[in-house]
């Protein structure tokens, strides 16, 4: 089974986008709303577990911000019930496109602490895709906020290269709880060198459509010089694992 | 279909975290069914002009059908010497274009350039240059007549990956034409592209190996541009470019 772990539904903002659903390959993507990111993220939920009761290949996951709008205080907390109740499988967090600082808001504490105890997966971008107009996630950030909640699983996103890779591998290797996602790695025989360095059971397909070209990213797994079995755990074993799929 | 990769380098530089030669660059373009390979070598471009085209000039010797050289600047401030070795990588070396590079800090786009872009004119060569679309409109503005392609058509960080401004920059300018070597693989790009400009401006790269070349190829590919199209932008329109025959 080839799981994409970081797909999207919804409109994207910035340029037209080619709409090709799963064609590109995959037979079941975790999604969530581009709507959550760019609006409203209660509403891109709704979106979301509406998309996934509609068409059984995609999981829902959901993307979290603050409960505190329009400079009132939070008057009710989040119902993790009602989204384990709607099939949501784990969470997404944007801060640099939600306007808070994840090490300074207690909410974001919760959050994590509540998707560890549920066993849900939570994506943290560093980019939403990898285009170098979109906001950027300080690395430092991500550092810490994995070594305070290192018993969350962790899904690291929107690596790219270099720099980004050292810090995602220097995790990977610390902590089995995290993982990184392949949309934006895009260096020279990058998912090879991930692999040896850190064998394949931390790392997980993702694409990014419909936003970026789902195709594309697969390809570079497939021709990615690993073996057989590494390329299965990457392309969706390992993903199948963390989200309890048969 | 003749595929032609336009954007290769070859040579060292540990900033990029690369060594490579001839020898691996053609395996791999084996690999991928590329039929030639023009490369730019990385001493040329960021360090020693003379030196570094004179390393390319021995890989092209050795390999004389598969690589094609573009001579390397690595700065527009040499003056004189700087267009007698243009002429050299011409005459001497049979060099097809000349490559250069910019950055916010050494930006290309000044008078300094304008003698560089007129020698290029006059030895025809298409010019490969890493700049943003605001540069390539103050190049183009000052001498139209140049042959000039956008290394990675906006999609880097300088110009902050914002290749729907490479492709309005295009359309100001019959001679500037985009290269698709770029990190991001959003989808719509190359039919974006296509629309806008038609296929006769456009030119397959892939910057390996500083990125993954299959994900860049199947970005073109695997997407719904007539193949009439795509033998231009896969091949046909950087040897026109190059005054050269398939």
């Amino acid at each position: 089974m080839i799981l994409d772990i970081n797909a999207f539904i919804g409109k994207w903002p910035y340029w037209p986008v080619v709409e090709n659903g799963l064609d590109y390959g995959c037979d079941r993507a975790a999604i969530c709303s581009t709507r959550s990111v760019f609006v409203n993220w209660e509403d891109g939920n709704r979106e979301t577990a509406r998309a996934c009761r509609e068409d059984g290949r995609l999981l829902p996951f959901a993307c979290l911000g603050t409960l505190e709008l329009s400079h009132g205080r939070a008057a009710r907390d989040y119902d993790f019930g009602a989204y384990a109740a709607q099939g949501f499988r784990g969470i997404r967090l944007y801060p640099q496109h939600h306007t808070y600082h994840p090490l300074y808001q207690a909410w974001v504490d919760q959050v994590l602490e509540e998707a560890r105890a549920r066993g849900w997966p939570v994506l943290l971008p560093l980019r939403i895709i990898m285009n170098w107009g979109m906001p950027l996630l300080d690395l430092g950030v991500i550092e810490t906020l994995v070594k305070r909640h290192p018993a969350v699983t962790w899904i690291l996103a929107g690596i790219n290269y270099f720099h980004e890779l050292q810090l995602a591998t220097t995790l990977l290797l610390q902590n089995p709880n995290v993982h990184i996602e392949t949309s934006c790695i895009m260096g020279f025989d990058a998912i090879a060198k991930l692999v040896e360095q850190c064998g394949s059971g931390q790392i997980l397909f993702g694409t990014g459509a419909p936003i970026q070209h789902g195709r594309a990213n697969l390809e570079k797994i497939l021709r990615a010089k690993i073996s057989g079995a590494d390329r299965d755990a990457i392309l969706g074993a390992n993903a199948c694992h963390l989200l309890a799929l048969d | 279909m003749t595929m032609i990769d336009a954007h290769v380098h070859i040579g060292k530089s540990t900033r990029l975290q690369i060594d490579v030669d001839g020898e691996m660059l053609v395996r791999w373009a084996d690999e991928l069914g590329f039929d030639r390979i023009c490369c730019t070598d990385l001493t040329a471009l960021f360090y020693d002009m003379h030196e570094g085209n004179r390393l390319l000039y021995e890989q092209m010797k050795a390999f004389p059908d598969r690589i094609l050289g573009y001579a390397s600047l690595s700065s527009i401030r040499f003056g004189q010497a700087a267009l007698d070795e243009l002429e050299r990588c011409r005459q001497d070396y049979g060099m097809r274009g000349l490559k250069i590079y910019s950055t916010p800090d050494m930006s290309i786009a000044e008078p300094a350039m304008l003698p560089i872009l007129e020698k290029c004119v006059s030895l025809e060569f298409p010019i490969l240059a890493h700049t943003t679309p605001q540069e390539c409109e103050y190049l183009l503005g000052h001498v139209p007549e140049a042959k000039l392609i956008m290394a990675h058509a906006g999609g880097q960080p300088f110009a902050k990956g914002d290749w729907n401004r490479a492709i309005i920059a295009a359309q100001r300018f019959e001679n500037l034409y985009l290269d698709t070597a770029t990190s991001t693989i959003d989808a719509g790009f190359l039919e974006a592209c296509v629309a806008a400009l038609g296929p006769e401006r456009i030119a397959f790269g892939t910057d390996t190996p500083l990125l993954d070349p299959w994900p860049q190829l199947t970005k073109i590919v695997e997407t719904r541009i007539p193949p009439a199209d795509l033998d231009l932008i896969l091949g046909g329109n950087i040897l026109r470019l190059m005054g050269l025959r398939r």
